[in-house]
């Protein structure tokens, strides 16, 4: 019988996962791609997180410090398994730096990529140097200055746009991304915070600040920091000639063209499907959804499955997922797949 | 291509020139028919802010435009063009021109508070009207109805002579709606009037609208009374302002 899980990815889900897998007293395998643990949140430089508005550095550095203290936890970086042979219960794992590792079960916290906005050439990104992603003004925030990317100065008025790589059949992206809006007026806050001569707008479809993140983002981003928001799915963003740039489009409400000048324009980009995902699904022989996430398994009884017996999955990885909820499942991915180690545990499905 | 439908256009948006020449040429008739752009092309961000500032749209910020209130509206049943969401919107994005286009129909608000209390956000809507109501007032948008005209002309009279003469008055009044004073009714009326009418009372009528007698000694007590009224009236302004920023 194995005592160990192998898990893929150490963002706030497989960070989790590992830290619950010791717990139970077993030992995990932590494989990381990318040469520093922690994931998006850490690897993009996020500000502070929602809904906690503890800096990402601060909060998830706790995780990974806890994991690269923890002995009963090998972290391999610069890492990926190229290989996984055997069965529910023995699995055998080969990484791309020749070593092998023998686990009972897998934990598949492989999370997402942000969407690339160059692909919606129409918005402007790459080609107007103030035009910028939500991670970019995530990491304007976290080094405390607001500035324009093409001369530093202070901008006047900020453009949020919403679902960019989202709800858009045009490139594919026919899920909504769930964190963007609350993310948005969570950057719309800390922009006022840091610079309140600024004035923000978000230009929205709809807006879906679920849960309690609806009066503690939304309303509060509305009420205590003045965030102008417009009903308007923008057309194109263009150059003004005297330095600013025009955002074009049709303001819903008032049933009028609008053609409004901004010094910086925000895509909120969503989340989509890890890029690796089709080499993790040949990797690991598990299915992936029609919209490239990892397939689920039936999830009444099977809540932490994926395709094949034995493997776990948890996060993003799933579908567009908060760090909250990332962390929580990768909490009970850690306890499914150690419990697949014990002799006489039921087991999933 | 001339323009067909100019039904389906706001008649304000519509230019007429009967003469005109764009860069040399000719355009003059019926090729000259232009529309102003219906293009928004600025936000004015500190309108929001002014609605605010006076009292009864002090949460005109907190509206997420679910329509709540144009849905409850007892004006809306009546007349479509009273829509309540709609100008606190434009209130939001500073869209005044909106706000100005709509004055006639702003006021018609009967405070009967529905939206008020429908609002999921408590951005109590019958105050932002009255908020715009004062705005409109305030700025000078507000166009004057003929019976703030009539009341002003009888104002006005009293407070110069300390009396009030009917004819005097209809006339000033006609003169200021810029109405004819040979009205098809009035002629009636008047004649029906001298018909009746001792003769005496109908000359000093008439020698009355040449030269408004004024009551005796009426200068001190009009000065007495255009001061207590410049007092309250500033007393007024006093009161709003510190009902704005208290």
């Amino acid at each position: 019988m194995q005592d160990t899980v192998l898990i893929v990815g150490s963002g706030p889900a497989g960070l989790s996962a590992a830290a619950q897998v010791t717990g139970a007293g077993r030992r995990a395998v932590l494989v990381e791609k990318e040469d520093t643990l922690g994931g998006a949140p850490i690897l993009s430089g996020y500000a502070k997180l929602v809904p906690s508005g503890e800096w990402a550095r601060d909060a998830i550095g706790r995780m990974v410090q806890r994991v690269e203290e923890d002995p009963g936890v090998s972290v391999h970086k610069g890492t990926r398994v190229t290989r996984l042979d055997g069965e529910a219960g023995d699995f055998t794992a080969e990484l791309d730096n020749g070593q092998k590792v023998q686990a009972g079960a897998v934990v598949l916290a492989t999370g997402f990529t942000h969407f690339d906005p160059v692909n919606k050439p129409e918005w402007g990104f790459g080609t107007f140097p103030d035009v910028i992603t939500t991670t970019q003004m995530e990491q304007m925030v976290a080094n405390g200055r607001i500035t324009c990317p093409s001369d530093g100065r202070t901008p006047e008025r900020v453009a949020i746009l919403l679902c960019v790589g989202s709800r858009d059949r045009q490139i594919g992206r026919e899920w909504c991304s769930k964190i963007c809006c609350t993310v948005s007026t969570n950057l719309a806050m800390e922009i006022k915070e840091l610079s309140p001569e600024t004035e923000v707008f978000i230009y929205y479809m709809d807006i879906r600040t679920f849960g309690l993140y609806e009066d503690r983002f939304y309303w509060t981003s509305q009420e205590e920091f003045q965030t102008r928001f417009v009903k308007a799915r923008i057309a194109e963003v263009t150059a003004s000639g005297d330095g600013r740039l025009l955002l074009k489009g049709e303001d819903t409400l008032v049933k009028r063209p609008i053609v409004i000048p901004f010094d910086l324009v925000v895509h909120a980009v969503g989340m989509d499907p890890n890029q690796d995902n089709p080499e993790i699904s040949r990797v690991f022989g598990v299915d992936l959804e029609k919209h490239g996430y990892l397939q689920r398994a039936e999830h009444y009884t099977n809540p932490c499955g994926t395709s094949r017996p034995g493997i776990y999955a948890c996060g993003a990885a799933y579908g567009p997922e908060t760090i909250d909820d990332s962390i929580s499942q990768g909490a009970a991915a850690g306890c499914r797949a150690a419990a697949d180690l014990q002799p006489h545990g039921r087991k999933a499905g | 291509m001339a323009i067909h439908e100019k039904s389906l256009i706001e008649p304000e948006r519509l230019l007429h020139h009967d003469k005109l020449v764009v860069d040399g040429v000719d355009v003059s008739g019926h090729w000259n028919t232009m529309i102003t752009p219906r293009t928004l092309t600025a936000y004015d961000e500190d309108f929001e802010a002014r609605i605010r500032s006076i009292p009864g749209g002090e949460n005109v910020h907190r509206c997420w435009q679910c329509g709540s209130c144009t849905n409850s509206c007892t004006m809306y049943a009546q007349n479509v063009q009273f829509n309540p969401r709609y100008w606190i919107y434009a209130v939001r994005l500073g869209l005044k021109d909106e706000i100005i286009k709509d004055r006639d129909i702003i006021w018609q608000c009967v405070s009967c508070n529905k939206c008020t209390h429908i609002c999921p956000r408590d951005v109590r809507p019958e105050g932002v009207m009255k908020a715009l109501g004062h705005w409109l007032e305030e700025e000078g948008y507000t166009r004057k109805s003929p019976s703030t005209i009539f009341d002003e002309a009888f104002a006005d009279q009293v407070m110069d002579t300390g009396r009030m003469e009917d004819a005097h008055l209809i006339v000033t009044f006609f003169r200021r709606t810029g109405q004819s004073l040979f009205q098809g009714w009035l002629r009636v009326f008047g004649g029906r009037l001298m018909r009746h009418m001792p003769v005496g009372m109908g000359l000093r009528m008439g020698g009355h609208l040449l030269h408004a007698p004024r009551t005796r000694s009426w200068g001190k007590t009009r000065d007495v009374l255009r001061q207590y009224i410049q007092e309250q009236k500033q007393e007024h302004k006093q009161e709003q302002k510190e009902a704005a920023h208290g």
